[in-house]
């Protein structure tokens, strides 16, 4: 392998990754809020379909990448009023959400374009690639990062907002309230469903634009089931990235460079590309376990601290009680 | 399931499907009036080709009941775990490591006719259930959540099965990858000629009388039930919580990877890629329109089943109504459960004001 087929890789890889990563980023917001968003797969399905449609009609697909944010955070905020108002089961929603999405995006396709599930209008055109300036100039951090289009940077953009927004402000220090403790954070105060009215909508614009990378950005076609379980991919890579968006973007880098990989070596050697797919999801349950053995270990640590300080306490009050006695 | 469960609960049990059911076909029409056909038409043809029986050599119910097949097992899966307190969604992934396993043990292993087949499903049944009950351990020795868990070891197992049937397992260079046919002793024999329903349907129905006896009818499975139900009540009890539910889930294996030998045994006879496509999600369905009973999702499979087949042959090839229709109709009657919080109280001021115009007369009748 030269160095012009390793930069190629890695631009695909990247463009590989973005969708992912703005599903990733969506579910580890969910994740920090304490709220698990299987719909993330049907939005960014909805996403694909209402952006590339809303860039035919409106003929500008900036425009439809906008379409299709405004539609995720839609249905986010009618999850969010299904949830917190009738308490509705996210998870059983979002199985029929998936699958109501998958099959009628297919059933509009062929009920108003007529064709076999796979659609596409000369008139509808690419995202475009942006020139950064400056970067541009550089040799080879130039080839990599520049030329890509609008919905790469906003990923990048969103991941840099979202880790300012969790860790550095005083919302993102209530959403993980709520993430770990919704009662207790009632308690003292915070507003909790509008923070997860919030979080689901966020989320669900993310995954939507997502979408829109797949239909408009890097390809300019819809096809049945174009998300592909991307949405669930980046879902693990959420978790994989212990829901922290800057893990979060190296977690999806490794998903979608192993895509990318995976189509690359098809072609030059015999590995089987889904071996090298499955490492990241290997991966991801790993993490969890390790992450978990970790709180374990913390729990035993704090319990045995607790104890022995209890025993100290016990000793102390014998000891005293004995004094009293003699 | 009178005796168990009040009047009132079964009346729900029973109301909610059937109220999804019908506001399910209903928004649905609205799909098909704005895609200039006729809703009745529509379903009395969906209905028609999906549950008729013309002649015995050309039958659309043994289709549909063929179809049904893998949508019960997967469903008693799903049935299995979420009775267990676990929401395990692994079912594509087990379902799949089945069937992985049959097709290979289908043409490495020669054996006897009858024992064949049996030795297989045992095998498959056994490998699902270590899936199943792997994030089971996860579950309940390091509190990983197994909706989480599932979820991925779905998309493993999906990967495993692509890479099975590519390179170690491929038969030939042909368009699509698949592995060997299967030895014809392996083959669980079909019912009637022309038409794939055989074996594998009695098998399921059978399970799903074993899966209610042993739930409803054994201490293990009440142990079970217990600890999904009301978990603390079980501990106080007396019952061992983890291993309850332990045993939930790698049985749910067991049956989901059931579930995907049979469709390699009596349907397809080899492994294909990509053939299954949601078949575990299609599972979860039934199992929670079917109220996450044996019995309901018997019902629920035959119908969802027909409603697929319908879709197929009696929309798009009679009246040129795209077939998806038909897993939009089920998806929208999932998502009508799935919001049953929103018209519950309605259902009981209905059953309340019935009970008063009703039964009046007599106070001493409950």
């Amino acid at each position: 392998m030269d160095s012009t087929m390793i930069l190629d890789l890695m631009r695909s890889g990247i463009r590989l990754t973005t969708p992912i990563l703005l599903a990733a980023l969506g579910a580890a917001l969910c994740n920090r809020a304490g709220i698990l968003n299987f719909a993330l797969e049907g939005k960014m399905l909805l996403g694909a379909f209402l952006g590339i449609l809303s860039a035919y009609w409106l003929h500008s697909s900036p425009l439809g990448a906008f379409v299709a944010m405004l539609s995720g955070a839609l249905l986010g905020s009618l999850f969010a009023f299904l949830y917190i108002r009738y308490k509705v089961d996210l998870i059983v929603l979002a199985i029929a959400l998936n699958m109501f999405v998958l099959e009628m995006t297919v059933f509009f396709l062929r009920s108003f374009f007529g064709n076999v599930g796979t659609w596409s209008d000369p008139s509808i055109n690419q995202l475009p690639d942006l020139e950064i300036p400056l970067i541009h100039s550089i040799p080879v951090v130039g080839q990599l990062l520049s030329g890509h289009n609008m919905i790469v940077y906003l990923s990048w953009l969103a991941t840099i907002c979202l880790y300012v927004l969790l860790f550095h402000t005083r919302f993102g220090r209530h959403l993980r309230a709520v993430g770990e403790n919704p009662a207790a954070a009632e308690a003292v105060g915070i507003n909790v469903a509008r923070i997860q009215l919030i979080v689901l909508m966020l989320s669900g614009a993310l995954a939507a634009l997502g979408g829109a990378f797949l239909s408009i950005g890097h390809l300019t076609l819809f096809t049945r089931n174009m998300s592909n379980n991307r949405g669930f991919i980046g879902f693990s890579a959420a978790l994989f990235g212990l829901n922290n968006p800057v893990g979060v973007f190296f977690a999806s880098l490794l998903f979608g460079t192993a895509d990318a990989l995976a189509v690359r070596l098809q072609n030059v050697t015999d590995i089987p590309p889904s071996l090298i797919q499955f490492l990241p999801n290997v991966l991801t349950i790993v993490a969890l376990v390790l992450i978990a053995l970790r709180m374990r270990g913390k729990e035993l640590v704090a319990r045995m601290r607790f104890r022995s300080r209890i025993r100290k306490q016990l000793a102390e009050e014998q000891a005293q009680r004995g004094e009293e006695f003699a | 399931m009178a005796k168990h469960s009040s009047g009132k609960q079964l009346t729900n049990a029973v109301l909610i499907p059937v109220l999804a059911i019908i506001s399910g076909l209903l928004v649905a029409s609205l799909f098909l009036l704005v895609s200039g056909s006729s809703p009745l038409r529509a379903y009395q043809e969906l209905f028609k080709a999906g549950f008729s029986c013309s002649r015995l050599t050309n039958c659309n119910l043994f289709q549909t009941l063929q179809l049904a097949t893998p949508l019960i097992l997967t469903g008693l899966s799903a049935v299995m775990a979420f009775r267990s307190g676990m929401f395990s969604l692994g079912q594509e992934g087990q379902f799949l490591i089945g069937a992985t396993i049959a097709a290979w043990l289908g043409y490495a292993i020669h054996l006897p006719p009858v024992l064949h087949p049996i030795v297989i499903m045992a095998a498959a049944m056994l490998g699902a259930g270590l899936y199943g009950w792997f994030p089971g351990v996860l579950k309940t020795r390091l509190g990983i959540n197994e909706v989480i868990t599932t979820i991925v070891l779905n998309n493993i197992a999906n990967l495993f099965m692509t890479y099975a049937v590519n390179f170690p397992m491929r038969a030939d260079q042909g368009t699509t990858a698949h592995s060997p046919l299967i030895d014809d002793a392996a083959v669980l024999p079909a019912f009637v000629q022309g038409s794939k329903m055989g074996i594998g349907l009695v098998i399921a129905f059978v399970a799903a009388g074993l899966v209610y006896i042993y739930l409803w009818r054994t201490i293990p499975g009440y142990e079970q039930r217990m600890a999904g139900q009301v978990p603390l009540f079980a501990r106080f009890s007396g019952i061992r919580n983890e291993g309850a539910a332990l045993r939930g889930v790698a049985l749910s294996g067991a049956i989901a990877g059931l579930a995907g030998a049979i469709e390699i045994l009596g349907v397809h006879h080899r492994l294909l890629q990509g053939f299954s496509t949601g078949l575990g999600w299609d599972g979860v369905m039934v199992a929670i329109l079917g109220q996450v009973h044996p019995v309901g999702v018997a019902i629920v499979a035959v119908f969802f089943a027909g409603m697929r087949l319908g879709a197929q042959i009696g929309l798009q090839a009679a009246l040129q109504v795209p077939r998806e229709l038909g897993g939009g109709l089920i998806a929208l009657m999932i998502l009508f459960v799935a919001v049953q919080n929103l018209y519950r109280g309605w259902i009981e001021g209905g059953r309340e004001w019935f009970q008063k115009r009703v039964r009046r007369g007599d106070p001493v009748q409950k």
